[in-house]
């Protein structure tokens, strides 16, 4: 199949850590390019239409531009997010193991393009694996002749960190990354002002999730054009996306970006185990709104989704075939975001650990009718409440498995 | 198979006074075991395609059982009853209960859920006794030799040595829980011979070792406070964390409802006992009703490692007539106290105190080659000549053998007038779980003690050390799950392993129809799930 991991995944590009290996497959022309005209990376960046593949699909040229047109106080910070943590989201991790040059050479072209000399890679404590492969990495760009033109064409030195995040969930959130950068505990801070604004101590800061940055070198390379062409109707690009859940063959597969559902699950995840119908898919990290079968048409790109009133997210799609509960999947998330609540606003370190366990309570045998209405109300006001979006999520994620469920979580109770 | 003589026959020429000959010296045991021995039947066995034995040989009863589907899927889970424990025993048998003991000792809080009722197993079934070097001449050195060697050199000397060694140690604890033993003249542990060792080890009571034993366990988890029990509950499936590679718990059903529950536990310790209840090769049993090889299941679905699947034991002397009791023991310890193994023609064909794998092999080479006896309700056997130890030893059997004497009585035999007719049956299973000298197995947070777990027998167990195992691994697994750790964060409990042997099944291209585990035996309640009205 052609389309499938044409890019990012390429096999040419998963040569691990090994950097002359990967300069063997195009590795550095990027660089070599952008050196000559910095300021068109730009440019490429927004005629390639490329999005936040964290989660937001907020257009990348514009937070670019917003650091861009701040004067360094006195440095610039690019933070590389690589803090995934949510359930079902395992793509960062893959490309940290398999292309760690590849995120390194997108963040020293993020770099050039705004005028950033400080690189922070911010990466999960709690994958071991990836964290190796990028320290191997980064080490041996440290002093190579790449690092030091880069730094010719900056006008100043370039130093790329590797920092280990908090293993908390919400140390995703850019602002809490910032404040574990700083050397604080990762609490969310209140926007604005916004990072570009007032960043790592003070300074204009980006913040890019690791599959954007992935993304930058071969958008440089091969031009907005070829970029755009990857993509399914009005999307751009190619998405990684996490299948997991009761599909015959889970995995990490990046295909043009707007994909539907159903060859996601069918014809690349190998249909659902034991041919039991579909239920449902928790898109995107589970704090989002469910797919369900009607929805096997939709193309998974933003857009398109967002048409349905759901959220690509990061491109996880856990899928529920009929053998699964829908309320002790949802009790299970639940306890999750109940666990990585921050607890510094009110309504959701509060909101979260009830949502939870009155879910656990119907889970478990134990709910009565009383709880259903009480579950219905928070969902309406929760939102808003808190300072990042774990709330919101929490609340879309219930609220969504009530409207097309709410018949399980009635057959579960007393 | 030839015919030999009818049974009539065989009693009208047998004579309780003639002097049979010493047996034909045994030249080539292995040439023996190779030629008749079940073990080494080829019809009948499957060759494993999915899971951590792979490629492994093993009866196509248990196989078709390991590649089978759960009978639970995630959404049978919704509004099930949550209960949560420190350690979640399943099993009621003698190694249970030693288990449930040992971990509760520690301070843990117990549930010990069983699929009948306590005690309802292999255990009460043991009539010989239970091995430990007590004696003066013997040594643990020579337990573990002995053991080691019956068990072809198959097992595992390190959980051997671990065996022999806790020996002297289980049987003092057996005595302050309360157990009665038989005792010599002077006051000491009356200690017998067996098939396969080199002294006298056998520590008994009467010929009801096991069901003293249980009697006292049994007596011991029901006053202890840290324990609760739940009878006529049968683990449906284990539960697991969300890698799948966790054990955190079990499904439970029950076997008079429909109601499913849910117990969360940091461990499990798995002590189900055998398999003698799928028949293997269509051989009778001695084992109870309720062994039908879960634990293998349950632990082989989650990614256990198993060990030596295709070995079983034989005892060689299983009653064969009349048909309701046929596979029902009669002890070693009748032959340990001299009674001969006779053929049709009434010849000894082989030394009595050989071990069973080979004793074994030799009735049934005597039954294939026409040299059996074929009472008229069916079935075939050679004498077990009681009523020449009678003779001997005057008023014996019923001091030593009640329970023979007694379960001969409701067959209409008088095992002191009459000679009584024998034929291998199926006994025990060698291999099981791989387990290391703390119980544990190849998953993180499941144990495995007793019949269920393997590596200790090797390729064939001698008499009295199942009864040894069950106590001494009992308490070993019921320790060490008591002790381990608590995880952090959330607790997650899925079926993410049933999911991922489900889709090794599909991808092998085995059929998701079969269910198991078992739980009963097929013909005890056809056609329905127990588990679940």
């Amino acid at each position: 199949m052609e389309s499938l991991n044409a890019n990012l995944l390429h096999p040419r590009q998963r040569v691990g850590e090994s950097m002359p290996r990967w300069r063997e497959a195009d590795g550095g022309e990027a660089l070599r390019l952008a050196a000559q005209d910095p300021a068109a990376v730009l440019a490429t960046v927004q005629d390639a239409d490329l999005r936040g593949l964290g989660g937001s699909g907020f257009p990348v040229w514009r937070k670019w531009q917003a650091v861009a047109s701040e004067a360094p106080r006195p440095d610039k910070y690019l933070v590389c997010n690589g803090n995934e943590d949510e359930p079902g989201t395992f793509k960062d991790r893959l490309l940290l193991e398999e292309t760690p040059h590849q995120v390194i050479e997108g963040a020293l072209l993020a770099a050039l393009a705004t005028g950033i000399n400080r690189i922070v890679f911010y990466i999960n404590p709690d994958l071991p694996r990836s964290l190796a492969a990028l320290k191997a990495a980064l080490a041996q760009w440290q002093g190579s002749d790449m690092l030091e033109q880069a730094s010719a064409v900056l006008g100043r030195p370039l130093t790329m960190t590797l920092v280990p995040g908090s293993g908390h969930y919400i140390g995703g959130e850019e602002t809490a990354a910032m404040e574990w950068i700083e050397g604080k505990f990762p609490f969310p801070r209140g926007k604005p002002p916004y990072p570009a604004q007032f960043g790592i101590h003070g300074c204009p800061t980006l913040i890019n999730n690791i599959e954007t940055l992935a993304n930058i070198p071969a958008i440089v390379r091969h031009g907005a054009d070829w970029f755009r062409n990857l993509g399914i109707g009005h999307a751009t690009g190619s998405k990684l996306y996490s299948l997991s859940g009761d599909v015959l063959h889970p995995g990490v597969y990046e295909l043009p970006m707007g994909t539907t559902l159903h060859d996601l699950i069918f014809t690349h995840g190998g249909g659902l185990l034991s041919g039991k119908p579909l239920k449902a898919v928790f898109t995107g990290g589970p704090s989002n709104t469910l797919l369900t079968p009607a929805d096997l048409d939709v193309g998974l790109d933003f857009e398109s989704l967002r048409e349905r009133g759901a959220n690509l997210g990061t491109g996880a799609m856990i899928v529920v075939s009929e053998g699964t509960g829908i309320v002790k999947r949802v009790a299970e998330y639940m306890r999750f975001f109940a666990h990585s609540s921050c607890g510094q606003c009110v309504s959701c370190k509060t909101g979260t650990a009830t949502l939870s366990r009155l879910i656990e309570r119907i889970d478990t045998g134990r709910g009565t009718a009383d709880d259903l209405v009480t579950i219905e109300s928070l969902c309406r006001m929760l939102p808003g409440s808190g300072r990042c979006h774990l709330v919101n999520g929490v609340a879309q994620l219930v609220d969504s498995s009530f409207r097309h469920f709410r018949h399980e979580y009635q057959q579960a109770l007393k | 198979m030839k015919r030999g003589l009818s049974l009539q026959a065989a009693l009208a020429a047998y004579r309780a006074d003639s002097e049979p000959a010493p047996p034909p010296e045994l030249i080539d045991p292995d040439a023996l075991l190779t030629a008749y021995h079940p073990d080494y039947l080829r019809d009948g066995i499957a060759t494993l395609a999915v899971g951590p034995n792979t490629d492994a040989h093993c009866p196509r009863e248990l196989a078709d059982l390991l590649q089978a589907e759960a009978y639970i899927d995630e959404v049978d889970l919704a509004g099930v009853e949550v209960t949560d424990t420190d350690v979640l025993v399943i099993g009621g048998g003698g190694a249970g209960c030693a288990a449930a003991l040992a971990a509760a000792e520690r301070g843990a809080r117990v549930l010990l859920a069983t699929k009948m009722r306590l005690g309802d197993s292999n255990t009460v079934m043991a009539e010989g006794g239970i091995q430990a070097a007590i004696e003066p001449d013997d040594s643990v050195q020579q337990h573990l030799q002995d053991t080691l060697r019956a068990g072809h050199h198959a097992g595992d000397p390190a959980l051997v040595a671990a065996l022999v060694g806790d020996g002297p140690e289980v049987i003092r604890w057996l005595i302050r829980q309360g157990m009665q033993f038989d005792q010599t003249a002077s006051g000491d542990l009356h200690t017998r011979r067996a098939g396969g060792i080199s002294a006298p080890r056998i520590v008994h009571c009467r010929d009801y070792t096991g069901l003293e034993m249980m009697r006292v366990l049994r007596e011991a988890v029901t006053q202890h406070r840290g324990i609760e029990v739940w009878s006529q509950a049968p683990a449906v499936e284990l539960l697991s964390n969300e890698s799948g590679r966790k054990c955190v718990g079990a499904v439970l059903g029950s076997l008079d409802g429909q109601k499913l529950r849910i117990v969360r536990a940091r461990s499990v310790i798995l002590a189900t006992g055998g398999i003698g209840r799928l028949h293997l090769h269509g051989f009778p049993t001695s084992n109870h009703l309720g062994a039908t090889g879960d634990g293998l299941v349950l632990a082989y679905r989650m990614g256990a490692k198993l060990c030596d699947l295709d070995s079983f034991q034989y005892h060689p002397t299983g009653l064969v007539n009349p048909p309701y009791l046929s596979g029902k023991l009669v002890t070693e310890g009748v032959r340990a106290a001299g009674a001969l193994l006779l053929n049709a023609e009434g010849r000894r064909f082989i030394d009595e105190l050989q071990p069973r794998d080979v004793v074994s092999a030799a009735i049934i080479r005597e039954c294939r080659e026409g040299r059996g006896i074929h009472p008229e309700t069916g079935g075939v056997g050679v004498w077990l000549d009681t009523a020449r130890l009678e003779r001997g030893q005057p008023g014996l059997i019923e001091q030593q053998f009640p329970k023979l004497l007694a379960r001969s009585r409701i067959a209409g035999i008088d095992p002191r007038r009459d000679p009584v007719l024998v034929y291998p049956t199926l006994h025990y299973q060698n291999g099981g779980a791989v387990i290391d000298v703390d119980g544990a197995t190849t998953v993180a947070g499941l144990y495995a003690a007793g019949e269920v777990a393997g590596g200790i027998h090797g390729h064939n167990r001698i008499m009295g050390n199942a009864l040894l195992e069950i106590i001494s691994f009992g308490r070993r697994a019921g320790f060490a799950a008591a002790l381990a750790e608590h995880d952090r964060g959330p607790k997650k409990v899925t079926l993410e392993h049933v999911n991922q042997a489900r889709r090794a099944l599909t991808l092998a291209g085995l059929p998701l129809t079969r269910r198991a585990p078992q739980m009963l035996p097929a013909y005890t309640a056809p056609g329905k799930d127990i588990w679940k009205a």
